[in-house]
């Protein structure tokens, strides 16, 4: 499996909401699920990943803590604007591991996906990883 | 360095000194308003902290929000989920302090089971002799509910950013420790 949202092949965080010097928004799409985002406080939080090019998108996996509801955006303009809503998820509670979640988004075609977590089950939520398929 | 954000509710009866204290807090002193005026919804301020010793800040959004009883209801929909709580009663009014439980339980009902840092104030300490909440007492009671106590006085510019330094710094410790508890996980 192809990974198009992987830093490596193009991908890049163009708008993060937080940001901790040590944990920076790039570690959700460098492939590994060690390295992550933290969110430094309050709700909303949103991040924006832009791909090399459009895209077909099948489903989305997220590893993430924390994170409650999450709203998924979409635009198809070269420059992130006009995003419309996608698909709207409550995460379960997870306690000691990583929450790990597929969103199927039924072939939609993007250039950008943003993501807005509107609800946290703490102060703070961190991401580890996003991929596509 | 990390900049951290905290929605920080300042709550308590009306005329205690909530708006006193926030402005002397976001003025550094500057702007303490002698006349009364009471607010009727909810007033934002909003002013950075650093944590010593760090490089890190805390940036407070003070929502300020009006004690008077009629004006609750309508200011707890701004309300959001919170970060920190800022209590505050008048050491010279025993009524302000006994309502302190009460307004305890309204946050919390906001908070969804989550645990909030906070901290309480007795503001208006330069009021000696007619002081009617004996410090300890006080002390004694934002211990046994886990908060920090501080006394202040808007009106003598006394004390008046050391309840927001400790929010601050309270807010940054947990950060801290949820940043330890994620990093154990991956």
């Amino acid at each position: 499996m192809i990974d198009p949202a992987l830093g490596s092949l193009g991908a890049q965080i163009v708008l993060a909401a937080s940001s901790d010097e040590n944990h920076p928004p790039e570690n959700i799409i460098d492939g590994n699920t060690e390295t992550f985002w933290m969110s430094t406080g309050m709700f909303p939080q949103e991040f924006i990943i832009r791909f090399a090019e459009s895209m077909k998108i099948a489903l989305v996996t997220m590893h993430c803590y924390n994170v409650k509801t999450l709203k998924i955006e979409k635009s198809i303009s070269d420059d992130a604007t006009d995003f419309e809503a996608i698909s709207e998820k409550e995460f379960e509670h997870t306690e000691g591991h990583l929450q790990t979640n597929d969103i199927p988004l039924n072939g939609t075609t993007a250039t950008h996906l943003r993501f807005i977590v509107t609800s946290g089950y703490d102060h703070f939520v961190s991401v580890h990883r996003v991929s596509v398929e | 360095m990390v900049k951290l954000r905290s929605r920080c509710l300042l709550v308590g009866d009306a005329a205690v000194g909530k708006s006193a204290l926030s402005q002397m807090f976001r003025s550094d002193g500057a702007h303490f308003q002698k006349n009364y005026s009471m607010t009727a919804g909810v007033e934002l301020v909003v002013k950075s902290v650093n944590i010593p010793e760090t490089s890190d800040s805390v940036e407070l959004y003070i929502f300020d929000s009006a004690g008077r009883e009629t004006f609750v209801e309508a200011c707890e929909k701004l309300w959001g989920q919170p970060s920190v709580l800022c209590l505050v009663f008048d050491v010279s009014s025993e009524l302000s302090f006994s309502s302190c439980g009460r307004w305890l339980e309204r946050v919390r009902a906001h908070c969804q089971g989550l645990h909030i840092p906070g901290v309480l104030v007795g503001n208006k300490s330069d009021l000696s002799s007619r002081r009617e909440v004996e410090t300890s007492v006080a002390q004694e009671w934002a211990q046994s509910q886990g908060l920090q106590y501080h006394e202040t006085s808007a009106k003598e510019m006394e004390n008046c950013e050391a309840p927001f330094l400790s929010l601050a710094q309270l807010f940054h410790a947990l950060y801290q420790d949820r940043l330890q508890t994620i990093q154990n996980l991956a």
